[in-house]
């Protein structure tokens, strides 16, 4: 019989997603074993993370003040607006230090099936951050999936006729990777988008 | 292409099979319900890693077992591969070379294959359904990426299908029938594409079997579309549905189901001017359906550079004498990798060679035999 605390541990850890109950198991011995301020730094750092990491009041990507740091920041071009759907896309867009205007996290895209619709993203933030004037392309980012096509489409008719320019990232190969491990659904859009040199 | 060597445990009624089918010919002849289809059924899986027959994937582990797995030795293209699907609680996995492979396409690249069933032969008496399924699985073969696509279109249907039940309408209804619109396109572009292959080789291959003056036409039929969808560019083909579905959906949201698009369409078949659904005798029906496969075969070859791999499960007690005939001269002839299964192996006899490889198939036990 293992002791309860242990148990807990376990049960809370296998909530997580793509941990299974062995891999639960795991942590939470590897956790017991570790000198105890291990326990104590993560147990902080857990807390922390949902009192002080709030969602920016603006755009919606994380912050630990009412606006994150990127919208604070003066040199970012405040024409230009990227729409994403997750937290992640922002980081991923962000780390490649190719965009320089701000973001908006969307927070999910229009989803039917699951839901999802409007009124379930943060699109009245959108169309209230908008009023000012001050942005004059709104880049749609969303996944090339039906759902983010579709969301992309209904951001469009949405900003257009508010005289936006809105624009649509390009879909094609990854860079780097190698063209034989495209999959040949990715393949087929590239070639039909392909442009003349 | 070819299928070097095959392992099965606990695929359906058979435990454990070790065996390396012949170059070209490999027969497995036994009885009903021993478990022959249940071996080409392995073999289809392992190359589309989609079940034969209709159903759950859980259908493939063997009673009491909770874990399936068929795995294959193949050359491709001068190299051997090794690949192997696993089906435990419901979900598969599929491996090559050991490693996961991520996505199913990596795989569909390389081996491509043909089934021909008694289920098939029924098609051109059946439902639309059953037509669309027979286009599809040639679309699959010839352009791999349609899985993704055809995969998204169902998506997009479905997603459609559920904004008319709520009754959303508005502006997020008019993003997801555009998103439809663009799908369906893309669906279309794929089958119309296909059949303008396969068509003429149909005809072709049906001027030699039906034993018909009448030739063998087949057409897509768009439901509830004017436009000719043959002739149209893909933007034309979306911009027309997005025409239907604005005008049929009132109708839609009625029945809380989208009326038109590929979905809907079927392919017609015809003896010159009559259908052959409603007219053709079943023979001519089943040597209409014979003709396709050939023909599938052979724009397979043509398009592919090489042959796929064929798997005909019980078909010859099907067919009449001479069209029988036809079709193992084909296939011993054609120099394709061959599955065959049978009750009766002199049906067969044709297809077999010196170094064909005879199996029997017994209360799921495989084994070899020497000679019919
Ligand atoms: N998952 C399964 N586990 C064990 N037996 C199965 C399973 N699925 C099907 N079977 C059995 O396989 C037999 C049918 O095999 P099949 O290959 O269709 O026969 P045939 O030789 O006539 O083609 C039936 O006896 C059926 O009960
Ligand atoms: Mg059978
Ligand atoms: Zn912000």
């Amino acid at each position: 019989m293992t002791p309860d605390p242990l148990n807990r541990l376990v049960a809370e850890l296998a909530k997580l997603p793509g941990i299974g109950e062995k891999t639960a198991q795991r942590l939470a011995f590897h956790i017991l074993r570790a000198p105890p301020e291990y326990a104590r730094d993560l147990s902080k750092a857990v807390l922390e993370v949902v009192e002080k990491v709030r969602l920016c009041s603006r755009c919606f990507a994380l912050t630990e003040a009412d606006l994150c740091p990127l919208c604070l920041d003066p040199r970012r071009d405040e024409s230009a607006l990227c729409v994403v759907e997750g937290i992640a896309d922002q980081m991923a867009i962000e780390k490649t230090r190719e965009f320089k205007g701000r973001y908006h996290v969307l927070h999910g895209v229009l989803s039917p099936l699951d839901g999802v619709g409007p009124d379930q993203l943060r699109l009245k933030e959108l169309l209230t951050r908008l009023e000012d004037g001050r942005v004059e392309e709104v880049i749609v980012a969303t996944n090339p999936d039906i759902e983010g096509e579709a969301t992309a489409l209904y951001l469009t008719r949405l900003l257009k006729p508010m005289g936006l320019k809105v624009s649509r990232i390009a879909q094609g190969l990854p860079m780097g990777g190698d063209l034989e491990f495209a999959d040949p659904a990715t393949l087929a859009r590239a070639l039909s988008g392909r442009r003349e040199l | 292409m070819r299928l070097l060597a095959l392992a099965l445990e606990d695929f359906r009624n058979l435990a454990a099979v070790d065996l390396c089918p012949g170059p070209r010919v490999t027969i497995a002849v036994g009885s009903n319900g021993q478990g022959k289809t249940n071996l080409l059924e392995a073999v289809y899986f392992l190359a589309t890693l989609k079940p034969l027959r209709a159903g759950r994937l859980a259908e493939l582990v063997r009673f009491g077992a909770d874990r399936a797995r068929v795995s294959g030795r193949f050359e491709l293209k001068g190299a051997e591969r090794q690949i192997s699907v696993e089906v435990s609680q419901g979900a598969k996995a599929a491996f090559v070379d050991g490693k996961r492979a991520a996505t199913l396409e990596d795989y569909f690249g390389g081996v491509s294959v043909v089934a021909f069933t008694p289920d098939d032969l029924a098609t051109v008496k059946g439902g639309p359904d059953d037509r669309r399924r027979l286009v599809d699985r040639a679309v699959f073969n010839r352009f791999p990426a349609f899985l993704e696509e055809s995969r998204a279109y169902a998506r997009a249907l479905k997603n459609r299908n559920r904004l008319l039940r709520d009754r959303t309408g508005g502006a997020v209804q008019e993003a997801f029938d555009a998103t439809l619109c663009r799908a369906a396109a893309r669906v279309w572009t794929r089958r119309l594409a296909l059949l303008a292959e396969l068509a003429p080789r149909t005809a072709k291959a049906f001027e030699a079997i039906g034993r018909t003056a009448a030739p063998a036409e087949l057409n897509y039929r768009a439901a509830h579309l004017s436009l000719d969808l043959a002739r149209a560019s893909e933007a034309e083909r979306a911009a027309a549905l997005a025409e239907a579905l604005a005008a049929r959906l009132p109708r839609d949201v009625e029945r809380g189901f989208t009326s038109v698009g590929p979905h809907a369409d079927d392919l017609e078949v015809r003896l010159g001017s009559r259908l052959a659904r409603a007219y053709a005798s079943q023979g001519q029906q089943r040597a209409l359906v014979l003709a396709w496969k050939v023909a599938e075969i052979e724009n397979l070859r043509a398009a592919l550079g090489y042959l796929p791999l064929l798997l005909l499960d019980d078909v010859s007690s099907e067919l009449d004498p001479e069209r029988n005939a036809y079709l193992m001269a084909y296939l011993a002839d054609s120099g394709a990798q061959v599955f065959l299964s049978t009750t009766d192996a002199s049906l067969v006899k044709r297809a077999a060679g010196p170094d064909t490889r005879w199996l029997t198939v017994q209360a799921g036990v495989v084994s070899s035999l020497a000679g019919p």
